[in-house]
């Protein structure tokens, strides 16, 4: 009796679960579903012309982090949802790493959605041979050097044909420091020369502070924010272009020296010992923390430090220093435009007027001033409010030097790859410059 | 038996449904990445025919042969690590030791968190400045010994290792546990009135009893170690340069980040290889014991 009646509560309690796993996913399919009443044109009232055909846009972003610009994008996807009932712009939102390598993915399997956030250059490029992009050559023209110079669609073009319009410049070279803490160190102000940089950082570390917070774990940080200013200051800004050509090695002294840098900061134990485990979040951490005096970071960190930064800190924002000996100008930055949207080439024919007109909503002149206002460079010509920011006019004069490539837009997928691993090398001391740069150089003649 | 031999279609009736899927999602891929390793192929344009160029260049390519080298460390840890481990656990918690009930629970909940939790989690335990090792450390004076565990080449694969050999800890405590059950009580008692003591029982009797469920999950533990790829993904992703990277990890970047679907087949037809081989060869070295 006993027996049979474990038995039959067992039996229950398993039913039990599967009742409620199916309970759950019926729930969680359901939720899909109930769009569907919202989208049937309503009966009642005063609606007298005809309802507009329902189209759904299946679009997918970044804009799910602290950066000031997501914001303010995000601010404008919803205003369109309002005010374009009839379009519904279905939203898929990752962390910035996962992104970039599922979009490959999606695009070489042809599982993109309608619409998607793209970076230019090398990164766009694939997708582009593959035919997976669709030319927006019609709409570009629309912007073409009214609200946009032509200068500042260059980057979303490939092979002459438009493929995106950018929401915002992006520098990916900021030095943020502290000024309390390099004051302590006896700097008043920022060093001038990459010698003088290199004297600062011992003081720093005697004062028992990280000179430099660096979160590398992603790998690009090193990559895309240090070495293509830094690599710039050494071998000037036509170099990239040169050594794919071949008319330049990778093996020549100025690009090694450039990679030197990171080892000289290395060696000065510049960075926290724990550089390659962590991510760009958490150097952000440490230096609102206050176990840095600086990090190194793009223009689009701006808003999240302000933002965590304590009332009592201030922040002090400069560019790596000029490099004795170095080819390039001390005052470019690498820079690029981003964020610019891109309509798959599969769509819908039904479907692209839609996109359109969300590109058009998105990337409009209300946008770029909502996002100066943010802090935020924009590539469009419109005018800086006379009330900006301090903040704002630094960062406008601090990027006015000149743009530099950024490493990753120009380079293969494959060579950033090579170069990314072989930063973190050069930190954990496992590589020397001279061997990372013979082995881009091999990869390159492939 | 001869009844199943004069009904042949039956068996295969039987079995078409799962050998339908089998062949689509297993087979049939396999065979389209033998092709593609043969490719160079981005992924997008048309691919073009290049011969054995990939594999002559996977036999150069050292990070290939460290990644193959981590795997080999990752299997031996799972073997050497889990199922002594679990064994032993296994053991003390089949004995009338109070609090089992919670004890086998505890021991069996890793296996029941996601991987990504375990991963972040760890990660945080391996943190260099405010981990959870090293604040220990520090707080008992023995600085010297707190590393930079995740970021140091020394560490980094050793750290990798216990979290997976903790991860799986618990399933094989069940499994060993259901077996131990099945050791007949008859049995011990004889050989408890024979004199035999705790120990001598473990050896002699149990083990030998359950050592058909040992090999079967040593079998489990080199399948599963060969195709590590999750926690490493989100602990390291391969990194720092390569130090942890295994050979799926390094195929899936090789593939997905860097746009060489031909290389990255290469790698994975190099990964069947490797896996069949041990497996046969696990297989193999097993059933002779078992004889």
């Amino acid at each position: 009796m006993k027996r049979s009646h474990t038995v039959i509560s067992k039996a229950v309690s398993i039913m039990l679960v599967l009742i409620l796993s199916v309970g759950l996913t019926a729930c969680g399919s359901g939720s899909n579903s109930s769009n569907e009443p919202e989208n049937k044109p309503s009966n009642g009232g005063t609606a007298t012309e005809e309802p507009a055909k329902n189209v759904e846009l299946t679009f997918w972003n970044i804009w799910n982090g602290s950066d000031a610009y997501m914001g303010v994008l995000n601010d404008k996807v919803s205003e369109f949802q309002k005010e374009n009932p009839n379009i519904k712009v279905k939203i898929e939102q990752m962390p910035h790493d996962q992104y970039k390598l599922k979009l490959k993915a999606s695009a070489a399997g042809r599982q993109l959605p309608d619409m998607f956030v793209v970076w230019p250059g090398a990164e766009l490029k694939p997708m582009v041979d593959g035919n997976t992009v669709l030319p927006i050559d019609d709409l570009a023209a629309e912007y073409k050097d009214k609200l946009i110079p032509s200068a500042n669609l260059i980057d979303y073009q490939i092979d002459g044909k438009q493929y995106a319009i950018p929401n915002i410049v992006v520098y990916t070279h900021m030095i943020y420091y502290d000024k309390d803490i390099l004051a302590k160190a006896g700097y008043s102000e920022f060093p001038k020369t990459y010698a003088e940089f290199k004297e600062m950082v011992v003081k720093v570390r005697d004062l028992g502070v990280t000179p430099i917070a660096l979160g590398n774990k992603g790998q690009w940080v090193l990559q895309s924010c240090y070495i293509s200013t830094i690599g710039d200051r050494m071998t000037g800004s036509d170099f990239l272009v040169k050594a794919m050509s071949g008319e330049k090695k990778f093996t020549d002294p100025e690009f090694v020296g450039g990679l030197n840098v990171i080892k000289e900061l290395t060696d000065l134990k510049a960075f926290n010992e724990d550089m390659n485990t962590i991510d760009n979040n958490q150097h952000l951490d440490y230096f609102v923390q206050g176990k840095a005096a600086m990090f190194v970071e793009g223009t689009w960190s701006l808003g999240g430090v302000q933002e965590k930064l304590p009332k009592d800190r201030n922040l002090g924002l400069a560019i790596f220093p000029a490099v004795e000996g170095g080819a390039g100008n001390p005052q470019a930055l690498s820079g690029v435009t981003g964020q610019g949207v891109a309509i798959n080439k599969d769509i819908d024919p039904g479907k692209l007027d839609a996109a359109r007109q969300f590109i058009r909503f998105l990337s409009s002149e209300d946008t770029y001033n909502r996002l100066l206002a943010k802090d935020q460079l924009v590539p469009a010509t419109v005018t800086v409010p006379s009330d900006a920011s301090d903040t704002l006019k630094q960062l406008i004069s601090l990027t006015s030097g000149g743009v530099a490539p950024v490493y990753d837009a120009v380079l293969t997928p494959q060579l950033t790859e090579i170069i990314n691993n072989g930063l973190q090398s050069i930190t954990m001391g496992t590589k020397s410059p001279e061997e990372v740069a013979s082995e881009l150089e091999a990869a390159k003649a492939k | 038996m001869h009844l199943l031999n004069r009904n042949k279609w039956l068996i295969w009736l039987g079995i078409s449904p799962s050998l339908i899927v089998y062949t689509l999602f297993c087979m049939i891929p396999i065979g389209i990445s033998f092709y593609y390793s043969f490719q160079n192929w981005d992924g997008f344009s048309d691919p073009s025919f290049i011969g054995l160029d990939n594999f002559a260049a996977l036999m150069k390519d050292q990070v290939f042969w460290s990644s193959l080298k981590n795997n080999m460390f990752v299997l031996l840890a799972s073997v050497l690590g889990q199922i002594p481990i679990a064994l032993l656990f296994a053991l003390l918690l089949n004995g009338k030791l109070r609090g089992a009930k919670f004890f086998r629970t505890v021991g069996f909940l890793p296996v029941a968190i996601s991987t990504v939790i375990i991963s972040l989690t760890w990660n945080m335990i391996y943190n260099t400045q405010y981990g959870l090792i090293n604040t220990l450390l520090k707080a008992v004076g023995l600085e010297q010994l707190a590393h930079n565990w995740l970021g140091d080449q020394k560490w980094a694969m050793l750290a990798v290792c216990v979290t997976i050999v903790w991860q799986y800890v618990g399933l094989y405590l069940v499994i060993f546990l259901a077996a131990l059950q099945n050791v007949p009580a008859e049995t011990l008692e004889a050989a408890e009135i024979d004199g035999a003591t705790g120990f001598v029982k473990t050896i002699k009797i149990i083990i030998p009893m359950i050592w058909g469920t040992i090999l079967v999950s040593i079998i489990l533990c080199i399948s599963g170690s060969l195709k590590t790829f999750d926690l490493i993904y989100v602990m390291t992703n391969g990194g720092p340069a390569h130090t942890t990277d295994v050979m799926a990890i390094y195929m899936f970047n090789k593939t997905f980040s860097s746009f060489q679907y031909g290389y990255g087949s290469a790698i994975s037809v190099a990964i069947f290889v490797v896996s069949l081989l041990l497996i046969s060869v696990a297989s193999r070295l097993l059933k002779v014991k078992e004889d």
